[in-house]
């Protein structure tokens, strides 16, 4: 503690040299490329030591002369370098103060405390990222959150009502909250790749190893490594409500602790993939603004509760966000909509079919003697097989979309149902709704249906939610309950 | 029949519509991209020898029937346009109704303006109307090719409302 405030802990230095270091080694990499002259090499490298010790002063004295200060309204991080920096957040207008401990921060008994504030613009990176001893951060964290949500904050280990997800949980979301496509694809992959290690065992001639591994890693990218990063990201998961705030703690690598106001929530989205609903399992996320970090997929909604049985995801709505249950009547899409949903359906298969005749009739003539195996045998009939997947994926996506899509609007929430494959029910309060859009295309006026587009703000900006095809007069209410709550909270 | 009665109903619930100039602006906007195009096909035939073998006939019919389309869309499209556009600024809401193939109705809570801006591209100030862009948290919805004037008034009125509201928050 100085006159001037807080001073950072110096590790900061450490972490902006080690990530400066990596991107030199990065550059120095790809300008050497396959160059073996030793002396433009070590020029290179002499080069980029020196702009690295530079590097390192910089960072130190940027770190020297940043302080924070927190005050009875605000918190003021002041950079007195070159580039001069004020920046002040009043408390009044902070969302969230979160924990985040990555390597550095545990091997130096650190934390990095992370302001966040209810803006749109920004949404994504925390206002202030300030790193302390762990204590410190623990404590300041506290001070702040009292001040902002009142009251004590509770510890993890002080209340009983904490929902505890087991590892088992965690891996069966890590696994199956992958989107469905995505995880087809990787298992094809797989199943590849198991495939061509089995030509190659058993001898085929034009096998090789090659084509195994290619799919192996193709598999990494579009299915285990995802999953790997959502079972890291959640490791260890729980939630719990104290009062009108939710406290959500997780992670293996990198530690998170998260709170925020249920008045920051702007809606809820139940979820689930194709394959999770298959094991009766739903996760819950919070669009809040102001948390300011996301996991391994880049998704900046928090998760309330991982995939978790129907029972259990009820019952966690029901203990976290009471505010957000309300007796639906939801309503499937009219015969109109059936009607807009086939026709499309069926210009959209004939388009289809029209641009794929001739490609097919080349693609059949280019490898009629396409060679041995089941590659060789399908290959003259690719297009046309894909073409018909993609007409017989067009009828499951009409018959789907009747079968799931359905809005409800009650008198403070109103609720969406979507997805094909993977699917959402999203509710959402009237008083956070920016904006709604009523829309009709063509053949939805001809058949007198609508579709409605709700804007709000979200943690990555904004974010549209859109309905399926319902009467005008259905979705328009939305808006008219809309206005009338927002004229009734003016006067 | 059923859009004729809608429409009756709309102009009397107190919309506004726009000023026929817009017609023109959209006109000499239409004209200057569809002459680019034109210009860029024209350009593409000449140039790209590939394009006048017959193999490639399919592709530039296709290109041509599109250009074709287009061309009607730019022409029949502004007096759709206008004859649609009805715009609403009460004391507690902005709502807008437009569009030439998909009809949209745009509604947002005066108090959830963050910000209101005006915007005039070169033909538009040539012509002396205006855009009022209202952001609100959850994105930005546009009145657009009003008379400089009205778009003006719009804005200080929007703006006086939102300092209102910020000076009744405070």
């Amino acid at each position: 503690m100085t006159e001037d405030g807080l001073r950072l802990h110096p590790i900061i230095i450490v972490e902006n040299t080690i990530r400066t270091a990596i991107a030199l080694l990065i550059i120095i990499f790809f300008t050497a490329g396959e160059s073996l002259d030793m002396p433009f090499f070590a020029g290179l490298a002499l080069a980029a030591l020196a702009l690295l010790v530079v590097l390192v002063a910089f960072y130190y004295r940027q770190w020297k002369l940043t302080f924070v200060r927190f005050g009875e309204t605000d918190i003021v991080v002041e950079r007195k370098t070159l580039f001069k920096l004020k920046k002040t957040i009043p408390y009044s207008r902070i969302a969230s103060v979160n924990l985040n401990r990555g390597i550095l921060n545990r091997l130096s008994g650190t934390s990095k405390l992370m302001v966040n504030i209810n803006s749109g613009y920004n949404a994504i990176k925390p206002e202030a990222t300030l790193t302390f001893e762990q204590h410190l951060s623990d404590r300041l964290r506290s001070d702040i959150s009292q001040r902002i949500y009142g009251g004590e904050m509770p510890s993890f280990e002080e209340t009983e009502q904490v929902a505890r997800f087991t590892p088992m949980d965690v891996i069966l979301h890590g696994l199956f909250s992958v989107p469905t496509q995505q995880s087809v694809i990787g298992a094809f992959f797989l199943l590849n790749s198991i495939y061509e290690q089995y030509r190659v065992v058993i001898g085929v001639e034009d096998a090789g190893p090659g084509g195994s591994f290619i799919s192996l890693v193709l598999f990494f990218i579009f299915l285990l490594l995802p999953a790997l990063r959502h079972m890291v990201y959640y490791w260890g998961f729980k939630v719990h409500r104290q009062g009108d705030t939710i406290f959500l703690e997780h992670g293996l690598i990198r530690t998170y602790k998260t709170s925020f106001q249920i008045s920051r929530i702007n809606a809820i989205r139940v979820k689930n993939t194709l394959f999770s609903r298959l094991l009766g399992r739903s996760s819950i996320e919070a669009e809040v603004v102001g948390i300011g970090s996301a996991d391994g997929s880049g998704n900046t909604r928090p998760l309330i509760s991982l995939l978790a049985n129907d029972a259990k995801t009820q019952s966690l709505l029901q203990e976290l966000v009471p505010e957000f249950i309300y007796e639906r009547k939801a309503e499937k899409q009219p015969a109109g909509a059936r009607r807009v949903l086939v026709t499309k359906g069926v210009i959209s298969s004939a388009v289809l079919i029209a641009v794929m005749a001739y490609p097919s009739l080349l693609a059949y003539e280019a490898f009629s003697d396409g060679g041995n195996g089941i590659i060789g045998a399908l290959l003259p009939y690719a297009l046309p097989i894909a073409t018909a997947l993609a007409v017989l994926g067009i009828a499951y996506s009409v018959s789907a979309s009747l079968r799931v899509r359905e809005v409800d609007t009650g008198e403070e929430l109103f609720t969406f149902v979507n997805g094909i494959l993977d699917r959402e029910t999203v509710i959402m309060s009237y008083d956070k709704v920016q904006m709604v859009h009523v829309v009709r295309g063509p053949l939805a006026r001809h058949f007198d249906v609508s579709s409605a587009k709700v804007y709000l703000l979200a943690s990555s900006g904004t974010s549209s939610i859109s309905s399926g095809l319902f009467p005008e007069d259905r979705l328009e209410r939305i808006g008219q309950i809309m206005m009338e709550r927002a004229v009734a909270m003016k006067h | 029949m059923i859009e004729a009665v809608a429409n009756e109903e709309v102009k009397t619930k107190g919309y506004r519509r726009l000023n026929r100039k817009c017609m023109l602006s959209m006109y000499i906007t239409n004209g200057i991209i569809y002459a680019i195009l034109m210009a860029a096909f024209i350009l593409l035939m000449i140039f790209v020898p590939s394009l006048r073998e017959p193999g490639a006939r399919p592709i530039v019919l296709l290109a041509a029937a599109a250009m074709v389309l287009l061309l009607l869309y730019f022409v029949i499209g502004p007096r759709i346009y206008y004859d649609r556009y009805r715009y609403m600024i009460t004391a507690d809401k902005v709502d807008v109704r437009y569009g030439i193939i998909i009809l949209r109705h745009i509604l947002v809570p005066i108090e959830r303006v963050h910000q209101v801006e005006v915007s005039r591209g070169p033909v538009n100030n040539m012509l002396g109307l205006a855009n009022v862009n209202i952001t609100t948290a959850g994105g930005v919805a546009t009145i657009s090719y009003l008379e400089v004037d009205e778009a003006e008034k719009i804005v200080e009125r929007l703006t006086e409302v939102i300092n209102a509201m910020l000076r009744g928050g405070e």
